[in-house]
């Protein structure tokens, strides 16, 4: 017994040794342990305090354990006779009491941190965005006529109060972004809300939290964090009219033009100026986004081309149909897509 | 089959002898109930286990292509359900409850042995029904937990979820009979001497734990009946264009789902607290607190299940108050720990399988109850709720507690159980390839969840440095997975030629101990009498024993006491076989399968062979005994308190949360209406005087009690045949109602309104119709010339049922169509 408490005590400091090792030694981009945002702060040390206090508990627990199985006790056939006691009133009044101040200590920070995380009103001067969680994408509506619409990529200001507005097409989703602060539940015929301040520009990538059928692996989204200038020059370009097919440069995107237009492309998607499909994710700056697919690949026209060959290979049960383009049609398409800065 | 009580013989056959296969068809003894139990859970425990295995090959690289998304989700929804349903709650309630505690409390069956064996019938037909789906359709994949609006057939098209719904509600039926039968049991059929504050912890837990399904249940099964009305009547219960929320799943599946969590808890408390102090050579500290605490937890247990929708947005005020109970429910738990540490502590250790699991329990349960403070923090759980960190943290909990406390039981008892030791050899080995795997595979968890690892998803992508962790789980997870092999090997090496258990191989302190291993079918040949806490310890050493025996050698436990072996003095007459139980769970079956391929022949057949079973059953049961207090003479119940009474009473207990899930959903909906007729169409005049008539139902049940109590039979037909009539015309309206309302375009599927008024009033109604025909039962028996004053219970429990569903009616009379009176003018 003495032997095999060695080996678990060596084994435990290898594993944390480990473990410790991880955790330095890469990127963690999803980390919650590193906030770049208020919200995300707040609950960080909120957890912090937390894991003290357990880690408190769990020393004694561990240290009386041991006590108890390796100092006070016989084994069979030893000696001493056993301790026979079956209640000591002190001890019992103080492993009530004890615990119960401990979680005293974290309830009032708990309850502060809950109250201070959910304004009723959106805070003076925030930028209020509207999140719409579709199976299995994400839509972001900027302003109040939607003046920007964009999929899968949101973009922030850094410093500036954000307040959004979640709303479900279909089935509950939870938005999370880890660096930024926790989830929100996106629940059909409700509207939920989320309050932050992004304190550090960067790229954040978050993923849908809740069960959402199929492809929820598959429904993750980026946040850049932008300085108020990249912000603006985004915005700008976010809300002026892609140019148009025709007066396209690239031959090849002028020819695409035609093909989305001519096939059932313009149905759901919704291109400025050129169409108003609703279903799928709007397309009018395509171009200038990193990632596609809801952020599962990278935003090149290898991926963009397999894609519109077979949507469900590359995210199992997507709505979007096969549609039967290929070579220079699929090409043109592409080239299209891409130019849709 | 009806047994004549004869005198047994000296040599009397162990409860495993004998029958064949019909007598283990048809049986209704506890102990083979238990046996049937536990090997439908370790086949399950198979499926349930190479379903993880497969979860862990999937996601050891990220973008595997091992299986499809599809897949996947079939597997961890079923690896949950399976695990939960199937393998952990029959294991310990229906194995070790159901075979130790009428041991522990000096009973000879439990209080209702055919109900028992309906419980597990039903619970084998739910778990072959949930992989129904193996064959046809697809198995079950949207979660354990099933969240709404998912789950609806826009969403999820196939039969998956039409397996999942039916399978659960008919585990649900199955488990309530569960509960309501072991709560009767324990409190009316203690041996002479056997007080509360005498029961062996483990009976404390398992009482509780029957009072908690009997409270749980109901929100589940209306849930469920919702969804399933939802699935194929067309109604909106979780539709939110139609007003309704998904959020009202979550609410009736987590009233149930968190007291779910204490269902499996407590019952492994309760074992633990029976390990430890055997292996200790110590009485378990702290009793009373230990019972206290137990009843505390159980309690705030179903005040806490918000703390599962920290994310739905439920407001700051509700996150709150349910931050704080979450919190609360850490003291009794922490007097757990300590109390058992203290167990420990000063002991005479013998360091068997058994007492290193009940060790091993303390602490990975202690880090899951620790990582559950962490939930209760309402703001931090925002971060950890459905990533891989809560994953670590109920698997903690529920492996490291409930599954660790289940193998340490395994080990206890199997001597009892089957008459063989099993091999401490492999049993160590086991411990240590658990404690390496499971830590190994579930540790991490914690570190995955805090570096933002979603749980349920079958793929992830590189570079989010989940990698190596994911690999290290993987590995444990198949190391695990061997501990078990290890185990399946045990269990069946040392059954056929393991060491002979002796009747009491561990120096035990409960009554299990003082019968022969395996126990005789009768259990007892003479019911003991108990002296104190630990009887039979008390019975061995005396009072003063705990004190003066410090040390245990091998082969020198004291023998059982003669007056326990001796052979029985008179007649013990048990039970007798039924094939009826079968047929029922049969039955059910049939007729869910028939709803979930839309055939309504198979409904018809399957509830022609439930009625006709039940039907039978009933009339069986003076076959084995003439008298209808039969069953008090097989155990005498404790208190005079009639077995069939305390059984209604805590069948009324459940019925009023059920209603109370109803009546609740229609006040939430009611208000939230959009279009249709609403509540304007109901008519008060007519519905005031089927009300009256409903009520004067009562006033005239009551007479009729009084007349058969005063063996007045002609008076008691009379006021039982106005009683019949009077809640006949309270139908015929409720029926002229509900037509007059479809005719003015309320149906079910129109509005919120509509749905959940008719399945309120339409529930009350069948409630109604199930009493009048009971009521006609009775009248109809009451012909026969045996039928006097002493069947008066009959007639009073056919009148608490009646009372009880008047009761309701007052209630739902006044909400739905007074107070919408009030509100209109």
């Amino acid at each position: 017994m003495k032997r095999a408490f060695q080996l678990i005590s060596s084994a435990m400091v290898a594993a944390s040794m480990f473990l410790a090792g991880c955790a330095q030694g890469r990127k963690l981009p999803m980390t919650t342990l590193a906030p770049k945002s208020d919200l995300a702060d707040w609950i960080y040390r909120l957890f912090i305090e937390v894991t003290l206090w357990d880690g408190l508990v769990l020393a004694i627990v561990i240290v009386a354990f041991l006590l108890a199985i390796f100092v006070f006790s016989t084994r069979v056939g030893e000696a001493a006779p056993p301790s026979s006691a079956a209640s000591d009133l002190k001890l019992e009044v103080a492993w009530t009491v004890g615990p119960a101040l401990i979680l005293l200590m974290i309830t009032i920070p708990t309850i502060r941190t809950i109250f201070r995380s959910q304004p009723n009103l959106p805070p003076a001067g925030a930028l209020e965005i509207k999140v719409v969680a579709h199976q299995w994408w994400w839509e972001f509506q900027y302003g109040d006529k939607d003046h920007v619409i964009t999929a899968n990529e949101m973009h922030i200001p850094v410093g500036v109060p954000i307040r959004l507005t979640l709303q479900s097409g279909d089935v509950i989703h939870s938005f999370w972004v880890p660096q930024l602060g926790g989830k929100r539940d996106v629940v059909p015929g409700q509207l939920n809300e989320l309050t932050f301040i992004a304190y550090v520009p960067g790229v954040y990538p978050g993923q849908c939290a809740e069960f959402c059928g199929e492809s929820h692996a598959n429904m993750r989204f980026r946040v850049f964090v932008d300085t108020p200038q990249q912000f603006a020059e985004w915005e700008k370009g976010q809300s002026t009219m892609p140019t148009a097919g025709a007066a396209m440069t690239d031959k090849a995107a002028a020819r695409g033009a035609q093909v989305f237009s001519n096939s059932p492309c313009a149905a759901c998607h919704r291109i400025d100026g050129v169409s108003k499909g609703y279903i799928g994710p709007d397309l009018s700056h395509f171009g200038s986004r990193t990632t596609m697919a809801s952020a599962i690949e990278a935003n090149t026209p290898a991926n963009v081309a397999d894609w519109i060959v077979n949507p469900g290979r590359v995210k199992p049960g997507a709505q979007m149909p096969k549609l039967g383009l290929s070579g220079t049609q699929l090409n043109d398409l592409v080239a299209y897509l891409e130019n849709l800065k | 089959m009806a047994a004549q009580p004869k005198p047994l013989p000296i040599e009397t056959p162990n409860y495993l002898q004998g029958g064949g296969l019909i007598g283990w068809l048809t049986t209704v003894d506890h102990k083979r109930v238990a046996v049937l139990y536990a090997l439908s859970a370790f086949v399950f425990m198979a499926i349930g286990g190479i379903e993880a295995m497969l979860i862990r090959i999937q996601l050891w690289s990220p973008e595997n292509h091992f299986l499809t998304a599809g897949v996947y989700n079939q597997l961890f929804t079923m690896h949950g359900t399976t695990m939960i349903f199937l393998v952990v709650m029959p294991l310990e309630i229906g194995f070790f409850s159901n075979f130790v505690m009428p041991l522990q409390i000096g009973a000879r069956d439990v209080a209702f042995p055919r109900l028992n064996a309906m419980s597990f019938w039903l619970a084998l037909a739910g778990g072959i029904f949930l992989h129904l789906g193996w064959i046809w359709g697809g198995l079950p994949d949207a979660g354990w937990f099933g969240y709404a609006n998912l789950t609806e057939r826009y969403f999820s098209p196939g039969l998956n979820l039409d397996f999942w719904v039916v399978g659960l509600l008919i585990l649900g039926v199955s488990t309530l009979a569960s509960g309501l039968n072991f709560f009767v049991t324990i409190v009316a059929m203690r041996a002479k001497g056997m007080s509360y504050m005498r029961m062996p912890m483990f009976v404390w837990a398992v009482l509780i734990t029957s009072i908690l399904i009997l409270i749980a249940f109901p929100p589940l099964t209306v849930g469920l009946v919702f969804l399933l009305l939802d699935r194929f009547f067309g109604t909106h219960f979780y539709v939110a264009a139609y007003g309704a929320t998904p959020i009202l799943w979550q609410h009736l599946f987590w009233l149930f789902g968190h007291p779910e969590v204490y269902i499996m808890a407590l019952p492994a408390f309760g074992m633990i607290s029976e390990i430890l102090p055997v292996f200790s050579r110590k009485p378990l500290f702290g009793y009373p607190m230990m019972a206290y605490s137990i009843i505390l937890i159980a309690f705030l247990s179903y005040g806490v299940w918000g703390h599962h929708m920290f994310a739905t947005g439920m407001g700051p005020v509700a996150d709150s108050a349910f931050a704080i109970t979450s919190m609360l429910i850490a003291i009794p738990t922490g007097i757990k720990v300590f109390s058992w540490l203290a167990t420990v502590w000063g002991g005479s250790l013998r360091m068997t399988t058994a007492f290193y699991f009940g060790l091993g329990f303390i602490l990975e349960f202690t880090i899951g109850g620790l990582s559950g403070v962490m939930h209760a923090t309402a703001p931090v759980d925002l971060q950890q709720t459905d990533s891989y960190f809560v994953v670590a943290h109920f698997h903690y909990v529920l492996f490291g507690g409930v599954m660790f406390a289940i193998l340490g039981a395994i080990y206890y008892w199997w001597p009892k159980v089957t008459g063989r030791m099993l091999s401490e050899r492999l049993g160590k080995l086991q411990f240590w390839l658990t404690v390496i795997g499971f830590n190994g595979t579930f540790f991490p968890m914690h570190f995955l969840g805090m570096w933002g690892m979603p749980r349920r998803i079958y793929t992830y992508g590189a570079g989010l440095g989940w990698t190596s962790l994911n690999q290290l789980e993987t590995v444990s997870a198949f190391i695990l997975g061997l501990a078990f092999l290890v185990m399946y090997y045990n269990l069946i090496k040392s059954t056929l030629s393991g060491e002979k258990a002796s009747a009491d191989p561990w120096d035990g302190r409960s009554l299990e101990w003082s019968i022969a291993s395996p126990p005789p079918a009768y259990n007892f040949a003479h019911v003991p009498e108990v002296r104190g806490r630990d009887a039979y310890w008390v019975m061995k050493y005396g009072r003063a024993g705990s004190r003066g025996v410090a040390m245990f050698v091998a082969g020198q436990v004291p023998p059982v006491p003669e007056s326990m072996q001796a052979p029985p003095t008179e007649p013990i007459h048990m039970p007798a076989p039924s094939i009826f139980p079968l047929f029922i769970a049969l039955g059910l079956s049939i007729a869910g399968a028939g709803l979930v391929m839309g055939l309504w022949r198979l409904i018809i057949l399957g509830g022609v062979t439930l009625f006709t079973s039940a039907v039978a059953m009933g009339f069986e049961y003076p076959s084995y005994g003439q008298e209808p207090h039969d069953l008090e003479e097989i155990a005498p119940s404790s208190g005079g308190i009639d077995l069939r009474k305390a059984g209604l009473w805590a069948f009324l207990g459940s019925e009023c949360v059920f209603f109370a899930s109803l009546i609740a959903t229609y006040v939430v909906y009611k208000s939230r209406n959009v279009g249709g007729p609403g509540a304007g169409i109901l008519e008060i005049p007519l519905t005031s005087v089927s009300t009256f008539a409903l009520l004067m139902s009562s006033l005239a049940m009551v007479l009729a009690l009084n007349a058969i109590q005063q063996n007045k039979k002609n008076m008691m037909r009379l006021w039982l045949a106005v009683t019949i009539s009077l809640g006949l015309v309270f139908l015929g309206v409720e029926a002229y109602e509900f037509a007059h309302f479809y005719h003015q375009g309320l149906a079910m599927q129109t509005d919120l309104f509509g749905q959940s008024f008719f399945t309120l009033v339409g529930f009350h109604g069948f409630h109604v119709s199930v009493g009048v025909l009971w009521l006609a039962t009775v009248w109809f028996a009451s012909f026969s010339p045996k039928f006097d004053k002493s069947r008066a219970l009959s007639v009073e429990m056919a009148g608490l049922y009646w009372h009880f569903v008047d009761i309701v009616w007052v209630i739902i009379f006044t909400l739905v169509y007074l107070m919408q009176q009030v509100k209109g003018a």
